[in-house]
């Protein structure tokens, strides 16, 4: 209802002061018995309604466009997460290239182990295969076969204090195939 | 009550009009400005979560407690130090005071940074010890999880492939989410100020790739696998394997959380 | 000089024994002095709130002087409640977000909506039904910027014949009817918080809400105590006793209720003993020997039990001025003691590890956004406001009544 309809222009009412005649409109509408209500309840309904709205409003401004398409949530928080780029390159990429040694990997014990579990992270190697991947530390057989009382008994367990101290591990052992004897 | 059409009157309403057309492009503008700040960036695309339902089980007899899964999973997802999303338990039962009548002796927990390089030598002598092993921990990816039926906001969900993610553009850091997990895998991240969790890496797994622990574990002690689509061949799928060989267990199942991760080798005494 | 560093670095790591989940170990609680401070606050909302009820809704006619200080105490602490949580998100610009998508499954997400009814539908409103008349009568004889104010909170109806009067009444009633339950809610919600979360044995409990709500009710009513003996002393008014002493009935009885069902609470838990009595045991007796045996249970509940009851049984033999004394100082006691239990429950419940094999230290700071000067200033805020408030709308004398 606004001022421009005919019903509420200022032709019509001359001697009222205000533009809007509430009570005139009500009137030509047949709803009269809501001016008998008490000024305060009306004026508290009116607010109500006002704060109604603006929280509704806001509410059509803020809410992300993607909330509740599949569940309480924003649906493009899926996406948001998948895209962070991936740091260890994987087993199959490094098979990719050096299908040998995955064999004789794949011969061994080792071969629950993954090429990036002992020679680190590939993807820059992967990327460009010119970058080679540093050097091994032996401190890494030690960590896994340090003897342990909580250690299961089907891994092959050593007190480093009494195995060959000051030689490498890879004198003795090959990593990529554990039970052959280097020659 | 004649009804005297003005130019004026006509105007106004004409104004009106032309004003509400032009208001819905200019509101629809300014939502999306508003909602800049979420919006999302580029991913793989044909994934589709609804086709997949990933599970991880854990084998704690395999498990070596090297914590070379503790250190990959920081690094792939840059975990802020004194936090952990995935972390390892060392589990000792000593031997009973034979006076005392009791089957079993004290047990002595410990987790020394999260088990990140690997555990330092026990102190109690070999003697005394009963029993001790390892226990890998992370996300149990439950079926009625408390931490999502507590957020406020809907920040933190059950996705529809099974992992349980935390939205951080959403995320308001009431920490709600962190009190209810009883598995106590979930923290604050002290930069981003967020709740955040093992989410299964799930930028590796919809990406055809295994989650950081699972790739970097040396003796399968972590077994990852989609429920919706097992290797065709079904002695090659290690997760039905793994099911099929075990007798399983989960933590804490009294307080119906469903936690789906399947624990073989469990003690009474893990909690 | 090793020594020093060693101890230094020592102590800046976080400290624990036994053995506590890795994310468990953190400097300072998750949930910190702030959300101590929160149910504290709207615990005195909401026990302020039923002392006026007492008036217009069970009809109790000894307390009408401290109606309307009952209704500005419970605004005052109202409109500073938001605050502690405001400084507690991790991401408070995105706290509107509670609103906008509220998750119902948490009951968290029902603090924007109880929050909002319970301060405009039943705190404002009553408040305005029960000024109206007052506002208009002040805004034709105040200037200036009082003036405006009063003015303003008319909203622009100025009808006070017989029945638009009748109708204030009339809506103050039914506003208070409908407003109990929602001061219940308002608390109880928060109570809820810690009730639903299973996880932590010693929170996750049905009696925790009802416990909230009772310790609420007990600090909103001693805050009317104090706030009234404050004021009369303020102004050189001598207190209403016949007044005085039906709020400390009131009060004395809510105490027996609220000692009652927390005793319940401890006597369940040890009779049945279930997995976690051992740490909770510890918990209680050593960790929290000051803040729980000593400050709630001793100073905070039996103390103010036994100088209460006393009054009960020979007020007519006890001199007005030693009453006095003795209302004043038990009231502060059971405030102290209401601060303690808030403090016992939710720090407290965080200095057990959820593996029931270990215990946290944290360090309390005094500077930073969850120290304790941030936490007094957030109490200290609303004796200003509620100052503001009787200096403008509670006079000297009032036009009527």
């Amino acid at each position: 209802m606004r001022a421009g309809l005919p019903c509420c222009t200022r032709e019509n009412e001359p001697e009222r002061k205000s533009r809007w005649n509430i009570r005139r409109c009500l009137e030509r509408r047949g709803m009269t018995r809501l001016l008998k209500m008490p000024p305060q309840i009306i004026r508290l309904v009116l607010l109500t309604i006002g704060i109604v709205c603006v929280y509704f409003t806001a509410r059509f401004f803020l809410t992300p466009q993607s909330f509740g398409q599949y569940g309480h949530y924003r649906a493009d928080a899926l996406q948001d997460i998948a895209s962070r780029q991936p740091y260890w390159a994987g087993k199959a990429a490094c098979v990719a290239c050096h299908p040998d040694h995955a064999a004789k990997l794949a011969s061994g014990e080792h071969k629950t182990l993954s090429c990036e579990t002992c020679h680190g992270p590939g993807r820059a190697h992967v990327e460009r295969p010119d970058e080679k991947l540093p050097k091994l530390n032996m401190s890494l057989c030690v960590r896994c076969h340090e003897a342990s009382p909580s250690r299961p008994s089907w891994l092959h367990q050593i007190k480093v204090q009494n195995h060959y101290t000051g030689s490498l591990c890879t004198e003795c052992h090959v990593p990529h195939q554990p039970n052959e004897v280097p020659p | 009550m004649s009804q005297t059409i003005t130019r004026r009157a006509v105007l106004k309403n004409l104004a009106g009009i032309v004003g509400g057309i032009l208001a819905m492009p200019a509101a629809r503008t300014c939502k999306a400005a508003v909602q800049n700040a979420l919006a999302s960036s580029p991913a793989p695309t044909g994934y589709d979560p609804f086709k997949h339902k990933w599970l991880m089980a854990l084998d704690v007899d395999r498990c070596i407690g090297c914590g070379l899964c503790v250190e990959a999973c920081c690094e792939e997802n840059g975990v802020p130090e004194g936090h952990w999303r995935t972390w390892i338990e060392r589990y000792v039962i000593k031997k009973p005071d034979p006076a005392s009548g009791k089957a079993r002796g004290e047990t002595i927990v410990d987790s020394p940074d999260g088990g990140k390089k690997g555990f330092p030598p026990l102190l109690i002598p070999k003697e005394d010890i009963l029993k001790s092993f390892f226990v890998p921990k992370l996300c149990n990816l439950c079926d009625h999880s408390p931490c999502t039926q507590v957020c406020p906001v809907g920040a933190t969900f059950d996705a529809p492939d099974g992992a349980v993610l935390v939205d951080g553009k959403y995320c308001i850091g009431c920490g709600f989410c962190i009190q209810a997990c009883p598995y106590g895998c979930r923290f604050l991240n002290p930069e981003t100020h967020t709740a955040e969790k093992c989410n299964l890496c799930y930028h590796r797994i919809t990406r055809g790739l295994k989650p950081a622990c699972v790739e970097i574990c040396p003796s399968q002690a972590r077994v990852f696998g989609d429920l919706k689509n097992p290797v065709p061949d079904m002695e090659n799928d290690p997760l039905r394997q793994f099911i099929a060989k075990n007798k399983v267990e989960e933590l804490k199942p009294s307080l119906g959380t469903g936690p789906r991760v399947a624990y073989a080798g469990l003690d009474e005494v893990v909690r | 000089m090793h020594d020093t560093i060693l101890t230094n670095l020592v102590d800046a790591l976080p400290q624990f024994e036994g053995y506590v989940y890795p994310n468990e170990r953190t400097l300072h609680p998750l949930w910190s002095v702030l959300i101590v401070v929160y149910p504290y606050i709207t615990g005195l909302v909401a026990g302020a709130f039923i002392m006026a009820s007492l008036v217009r809704v069970f009809k109790v006619k000894a307390l009408e002087p401290i109606y309307r200080l009952a209704l500005l105490t419970a605004l005052a602490f109202l409109l500073c409640a938001t605050l502690p949580l405001l400084f507690h998100l991790g991401h408070p610009e995105r706290c509107f977000e509670i609103m906008m998508t509220p998750h119902f499954s948490s009951p968290m997400a029902m603090f924007g909506f109880v929050y909002a009814w319970y301060l405009m539908a039943v705190l404002l409103l009553e408040l305005w039904f029960d000024y109206r008349r007052d506002f208009v009568e002040w805004s034709k004889t105040q200037t200036g910027l009082r003036g405006i104010i009063y003015r303003a909170f008319t909203l622009g109806v100025t009808d006070l014949s017989e029945p638009a009067l009748r109708l204030d009444a009339k809506m103050g009633r039914i506003i208070s009817i409908v407003g109990i339950p929602s001061a219940i809610l308002l608390h109880g919600y928060v109570g809820f918080i810690f009730g639903s979360i299973k996880a932590n044995p010693w929170w996750g409990n049905p009696l925790m809400p009802i416990i909230f709500i009772l310790s609420a009710v007990v600090s909103g009513m001693a805050l009317c105590v104090f706030a009234y003996m404050f004021l009369c002393w303020a102004r050189r008014v001598t207190a209403d006793m016949r007044c005085l002493d039906l709020m400390i009935s009131f009060l004395f009885y809510a105490v027996v209720l609220d000692a009652a069902v927390e005793g319940l609470d401890w006597l369940h838990r040890l009779y049945s003993a279930e997995e976690g009595i051992e740490v909770l045991k510890e918990v209680a007796s050593s960790k929290l020997f000051y803040t729980l045996l000593i400050g709630q249970a001793c100073l905070g509940t039996l103390v103010p039990l036994l100088l209460l009851g006393t009054m009960q049984l020979i007020r007519k033999k006890v001199a007005e001025l030693n009453r006095r004394r003795v209302y004043f100082a038990s009231t502060v006691l059971i405030l102290i003691g209401v601060l303690a239990m808030r403090w016992n429950v939710v720090i407290g419940g965080q200095l057990f590890s959820k593996s029931l094999r270990g215990f946290m230290s944290y360090k309390m700071e005094f500077a930073g956004h969850e120290g304790w000067w941030l936490s007094l200033a957030l109490l200290a805020l609303p004796f200003v406001i509620l100052t503001l408030f009787i200096k403008y709308f509670l006079a000297q004398d009032l036009p009527h009544d």
